[in-house]
């Protein structure tokens, strides 16, 4: 299917207006009228709910020889799913296009349908009325004869806007590709349906006892610091601490006290008595948990806003997402009865697709090694042959957070600061990852040329990304690992997905499965056993292996970073309770 | 997979960045002189890479100037008669060690003899070397891990040499230089 007289049964635009059901964030969509354009023919066909809702299937081909095209095409599926209509074969999504056309730069009028199609010099419905024609959606029924009429003839602008938008756009597709991507869509549409399993009573608990928490949290912790006054973090405050316990703080260029969370973050491991007051910063600042949009079925749901950001990752909201605020708040997690949650990652992603798209033999025989780290020491001549994880634990924590440095673009001053030893130990081993990965290191210098020299880079599926004005060079490097592991993403995203299996959200490199306890191991095999068919067909058959983390009913999902807050969190709530 | 979609390998595109844009690495800058003694380094197993010529060296700036025989014949004691050996550090930065020959009665004095020991040496190793001067000699360290080889760059000796002495090359006796060193204006 390299053009669109390849779909002989036709190439349907479509729109969907929807709200939530029950109008609450968080559930499923119900779809409120549906238009369709044949885009061939031109005929225009409207339905209203009832009409869809009556439908067993949708009523337009969605075979194998068929296109349906939309903007933002999750959103489209997600109704799909939710009337129990098979889903379309191929998608092409304009909006996923528009975004791979345009990444790296910045539309004038942003990435929606508007956006686009001011971007193309066509004409536009005026934004204000898109507005009120959402509320009147988002108002929930009944409507009347006039509403339905004014909420399909809106639909129908969309529709249209997709008719211009198609020609337009047509000449910067790659067809092929595209219909890739809309098929991730698909995967997106399942994972929205299924959403995340939170344990809705400890939210209400925890919501409930909310501020008498924060309070005794700050009496606990900052009895030890004095920075807080109320609720409030001081600066002034900080900066005296600092000075009495003779810290050394990193300032801001205007001589500020550097007061980010990565700084704290940095910082507690070079002062550990500072890590508390971070947490509690951390705990304080991110708690944002009615923001967290749970479903009547008790299950996290939001926008996964796919292809959102330059590595083409998705990109869903912070605060509404259960994995976006503090990692102690993951302990909401909890699968249902019978049923168990598998969070699977990657190993090592970064390094591996690192040593497979560079071709550096002596990473990937590292990676394969299966503790890269170490066999980089080993590779370097730092600890003899046969080295163990506990022969040589110092020395490997260091290999392993150089390992670490060169992913993340950090020099010798921040490496130092991380493995709290001399420049001069930073810049040798950073060196000797130079030394050991020359390979690597010449695809990665090729990389930043190819980026500056022809404007542009790319993933083996063809998400791209522009470069212009003033350059990055640490992220422009760091994109090939990045942009590749969002696609070996998607790609196992769509694996799991049509083979049937639950996923309830990706989570930058890992995925959050769910599995009956009945017919666990078999599940998880199966799942496995298809990221690394994704990682195979991103690096060509290099394979990437998966380490797995099981949560069966009754037990809660915890993030260990976050276990310590999650028990003083728990503990409080029993205090308070008692009192 | 679905039934119609093509495999994904049928679509995936090389991430071969930079091939078609043929970028290389200029040399600019290769030193003549003893490495100092934090230095790991190999030198060339080949005699290709070996080249025996008079050096003039001016203490003052620390420049080193390669000079013709007709010109070395005329300095006399000033320049010296060495052997360039093309060496390598371990970030891949290429240098050239000046060895002097033996003087006429065929011996070499202690410094020089252990210096060309040392190169002998790393041929096969990477090693370091530092000043002993009790010893009147250098000591040599070797570097006890299994470390991998040098990577030459992709050049020629005489390219090296062209690099190492650019804009430093005596062949007549007008050189400013040599009027100097013979007391001429």
């Amino acid at each position: 299917m390299n053009q669109l007289s390849d779909f002989t049964d036709g190439v349907f635009l479509i729109d969907f207006e929807f709200r939530p059901e029950n109008g609450r964030e968080g559930n499923t969509p119900e779809p409120v009228c549906l238009v369709v354009k044949d885009f061939l023919s031109g005929v225009t066909s409207r339905y209203w709910k009832d009409d869809i809702h009556s439908r067993s299937s949708a009523p337009f081909s969605v075979g194998r020889a068929a296109l349906c095209v939309a903007y933002f095409a999750s959103a489209e599926m997600d109704c799909f799913l939710k009337l129990g209509w098979q889903l379309p074969e191929n998608v092409l999504d304009l909006y996923v296009e528009f975004r791979r056309l345009t990444n790296g730069t910045t539309p004038p009028n942003g990435a929606g349908l508007l956006g686009a199609l001011l971007y193309f010099g066509l004409p536009t419905i005026a934004a204000q009325h898109k507005d009120a024609m959402r509320d009147l959606t988002l108002r929930g029924g009944p409507w009347s004869e006039q509403e339905q009429i004014g909420l399909l003839d809106y639909c129908e602008t969309d529709v249209v806007a997709l008719e211009l938008l198609l020609p337009a756009m047509l000449p910067t597709l790659d067809l092929p590709r595209a219909l890739m991507r809309g098929r991730y869509m698909k995967a997106v549409s399942h994972m929205h349906t299924t959403g995340t399993p939170i344990d809705t009573q400890m939210q209400l608990e925890i919501a409930t006892y909310w501020e008498q928490i924060q309070d005794a949290l700050i009496e606990e912790i900052d009895a030890s610091y004095g920075v807080f006054e109320g609720r409030t973090f001081k600066t002034k405050n900080w900066a005296d601490y600092l000075q009495k316990e003779g810290i050394a703080w990193p300032r801001l260029a205007t001589g500020r006290l550097e007061l980010t969370d990565d700084t704290f973050k940095q910082m507690a491991r070079i002062h550990p008595k500072v890590a508390p007051i971070r947490e509690l910063r951390s705990a304080l600042s991110e708690m944002r948990l009615s923001n967290i949009t749970v479903g009547d079925d008790g299950r996290n749901r939001c926008l996964l806003s796919p292809f959102a950001s330059k590595t083409g990752r998705n990109q869903p909201s912070n605060s509404k997402f259960i994995f976006g605020p503090s990692v102690w708040l993951r302990g909401l997690i909890k699968p249902s009865e019978g049923y168990c949650l598998v969070y699977i990652d990657y190993s090592q992603q970064e390094f591996g697709i690192a040593a497979a798209l560079s071709g550096d033999e002596k990473m990937m025989e590292a990676y394969q090694s299966g503790d890269p780290y170490l066999a980089f020491a080993i590779q370097a001549g730092a600890v003899p042959q046969g080295a163990t994880k506990q022969s040589h634990k110092a020395e490997r924590e260091q290999f392993k957070a150089c390992v670490l440095a060169v992913q993340y673009g950090m020099g010798e001053i921040s490496l130092a600061q991380r493995i709290n030893q001399p420049v001069a130990r930073a810049r040798q081993l950073l060196n000797l990852h130079r030394q050991t990965y020359r390979t690597f290191w010449a695809w990665s210098d090729a990389t930043q040329d190819e980026a500056i020299l022809n404007g542009k880079l790319w993933t083996t599926f063809g998400w791209e990304i522009r470069v212009s004005g003033q350059v990055n060079a640490r992220s422009l490097r760091n994109f090939p690992m990045q942009g590749n592991g969002a696609e070996m993403l998607r790609i196992a995203c769509i694996f799991l997905t049509e083979a049937g299996i639950r996923v309830c959200a990706p989570v930058h490199d890992a995925l959050l499965i769910e599995l009956p306890l009945d017919g666990l191991e078999e599940g998880l095999a199966k799942a496995q056993a298809l990221m690394r068919q994704a990682s195979s067909a991103v690096l060509g058959d290099f394979e990437l292996g998966s380490d797995a983390k099981i949560v069966c009913y009754p037990d809660r999902y915890m993030d260990e970073r976050g276990q310590v807050m999650w028990d003083t969190v728990m503990s409080l709530i029993q205090k308070i309770k008692g009192q | 997979m679905t039934q119609n979609t093509p495999p994904f390998s049928s679509l995936r595109l090389t991430q071969n960045f930079g091939e078609t844009l043929g970028v290389k690495k200029v040399l600019t800058t290769v030193p003549v002189g003893r490495p100092s003694k934090d230095r790991f380094f190999r030198t060339h197993t080949s005699e290709s890479w070996v080249f025996p010529t008079w050096i003039l060296e001016n203490k003052a700036t620390g420049e080193t100037y390669l000079v013709s025989a007709e010109v070395a014949s005329a300095l006399d004691d000033q320049v010296r008669a060495v052997e360039l050996y093309a060496a390598i550090d371990r970030q891949n930065n290429p240098f050239l060690i000046p060895i002097p020959l033996p003087g006429p009665n065929g011996v070499r004095n202690r410094w020089h003899e252990s210096l060309a020991q040392a190169v002998e040496k790393a041929k096969s190793v990477w090693i370091r070397i530092s000043a002993n001067k009790d010893l009147g000699g250098y000591d040599i360290f070797e570097a006890t891990a299994k470390l991998p080889g040098p990577v030459w760059p992709d050049i020629t000796m005489d390219e090296l040499l062209e690099v190492a002495f650019k804009g430093r090359v005596i062949t007549s006796l007008d050189h400013p230089i040599v009027q100097e060193r013979l007391g001429g204006i």
